[in-house]
């Protein structure tokens, strides 16, 4: 796992606790973003919090409209618009 | 305008995997004994079937009828219940307890119940406020079904429900579909997104409407394109490019329409382009007959006829007649853009938020020296509630985040509640005596 990905987690982990008041459940790759058990406040939440820890935030960046569906997509996306050192 | 059951279209209703009823079962709904001529009658139903059943059946028989979301708090249910002075609450919730008669839908809602005569009823919806209370809106059946398009038999549409019925742009749906004719599928708006979208599907909607915001949770379902949709409508909130680009393109067979609407014009149009804001030549010839014009970035808009105003709110009108928007704007490109609303008013995925009183509950959390409420853009909300708070001396700031949290939560509407929480080191004033932040050492 990058450490990209370990932010990622983290932070779900973060806001799930904060949202939801109890431990996060396990992402895996196929683990599908809306049956995580986040509603869209919580994942709009997510994304921001993921602005404020990394940075940067893909789903503004990208020129092209796209929506992962699963947690693999999701990092990917994240990876494709990292900025470059 | 008589009451619903009168003006029903070539409509029906369905709910996936439950009863279908036809334009004839809905006509033939009347009140039952339970409901007395006259009474404010309460809903509060988690199944939206159930509650347009009701209205069907009690409207021009009940004084008024308050739509609640079934998904509304006990204690606000109740209180509301209260306030609107009901004397009967049409529920299939267990918690409830309010001071009036509960009856089930089976009693409200019977096939051959006869109306006493054929009254106005007033439709009680209620808008979310910043702060606990939803406050009540009095509607009519012809204020709320103003803009019902009424289709011809062949061409009837089935319209997807993912909207909670009880408010307004939930109402509108349903009002579209019953009296303009055609389906209507009500989802069980309780079952995972993914079944929802599939349940629609397998009843075959092809007419949706929802915020931007649900959008956008909608293009995240696997399976989505399995819905063959012909017609698509954003409404509620600013669609920018990004989300008309991705429901163009999961629906590559539909038209893809965004609303805009003023509540203080209490007049709207729609835009069927695919672009976001609207054509600039609108300030020469807009749909509808609503008149446009810009002054300082803002939208201000004549209504062919002056609606009644609603809810008290105090709307500001030139001596032309036209009715100032509050809605900031941009010309560029020959397009009219949106921008936000003048007086700082934060939508979070259609809920409106004032700063002023975000800033007033932040204030009172012990180690909070100066709190800045503002919009933080997001790309699935459009924007979220962003509190700057300057610590106290001595205050230890993961303390008073969960602090600040907390309190929130217990005085705020979910979508309130300051998602992201940054400390600053202090603030400054500009010339105009605006707090401003100042940057450095940002957590």
């Amino acid at each position: 796992m990058n450490e990209l990905e370990q932010s990622i987690r983290q932070v779900f982990a973060q806001v799930w606790a904060q949202e939801k008041g109890s431990a996060a459940p396990e992402l895996t790759p196929d683990t599908v973003l809306l049956e995580s058990g986040l509603d869209s406040l919580g994942f709009a939440i997510f994304v921001s919090s993921l602005d404020e820890e990394l940075g940067f935030d893909p789903f503004t960046l990208s020129e092209d409209a796209f929506y992962p569906q699963t947690f693999a997509e999701f990092v990917a996306f994240y990876e494709k618009y990292r900025p470059k050192a | 305008m008589r009451h619903l059951a009168a003006e029903l279209g070539a409509a029906a209703l369905a709910a996936p995997g439950g009863a279908r009823l036809e334009r004839g079962d809905l006509a033939a709904l009347g009140p039952g004994r339970a409901v007395p001529a006259g009474a404010v009658v309460a809903f509060c139903l988690s199944d939206p079937a159930a509650l347009i059943r009701g209205v069907v059946a009690l409207d021009g028989h009940a004084g008024a009828m308050l739509l609640l979301s079934g998904a509304l708090a006990r204690e606000a249910a109740e209180a509301l219940i209260a306030r609107a002075g009901a004397g009967v609450l049409v529920t299939d919730r267990a918690d409830l307890a309010p001071g009036c008669a509960t009856v089930g839908i089976a009693d409200a809602a019977v096939a051959g119940g006869v109306r006493a005569g054929d009254a106005q009823t007033r439709w009680l919806l209620t808008t979310s406020g910043t702060t606990g209370l939803p406050k009540i809106v009095a509607h009519t059946l012809g204020s709320l079904s103003r803009s019902v398009y009424r289709f011809g038999g062949q061409a009837a549409p089935v319209w997807g429900l993912v909207y909670d019925p009880t408010r307004f742009a939930g109402m509108q749906v349903t009002l579209q579909a019953l009296i303009g004719g055609g389906t209507l599928v009500a989802a069980d708006t309780h079952l995972p997104l993914a079944e929802q979208v599939a349940a629609l599907a397998g009843a075959g909607v092809t007419h949706l409407s929802a915020t931007p915001t649900l959008w956008r949770r909608l293009l995240m379902v696997p399976g989505i394109g399995a819905l063959a949709l012909k017609q698509a409508t954003l409404g509620g909130e600013i669609a920018d490019q990004t989300v008309l680009d991705a429901v163009a393109r999961a629906f590559p067979g539909a038209r893809v329409t965004h609303i805009y609407a003023s509540t203080e014009a209490g007049v709207g149009f729609s835009v069927n382009d695919g672009q976001a804001g609207f054509p600039a030549d609108y300030l020469n010839a807009a749909p509808g007959g609503v008149r446009l014009k810009l002054a300082d970035d803002m939208l201000w808009l004549k209504p062919p006829v002056m609606a009644p105003q609603t809810g008290g709110a105090t709307v500001e009108i030139d001596a032309e007649g036209y009715v100032r928007s509050g809605d900031l704007v941009r010309i560029e490109d020959g397009r009219i853009h949106f921008l936000g609303r003048e007086n700082g008013l934060i939508n979070v995925g259609g809920v409106k938020i004032y700063p002023e009183t975000v800033e007033n509950v932040v204030k009172t959390v012990p180690g909070v020296a100066l709190v800045q409420v503002s919009a933080k853009k997001n790309p699935l909300t459009g924007t979220l509630v962003l509190a700057e708070v300057a610590l106290a001396p001595g205050a230890e700031a993961e303390r008073v985040r969960r602090a600040i949290q907390e309190t929130c939560r217990a005085a705020l509407v979910r979508e309130a509640v300051p998602a992201i929480i940054r400390f600053v080191d202090g603030f400054e004033t500009n010339a105009a005596g605006k707090l401003v932040r100042i940057t450095k050492g940002a957590a």
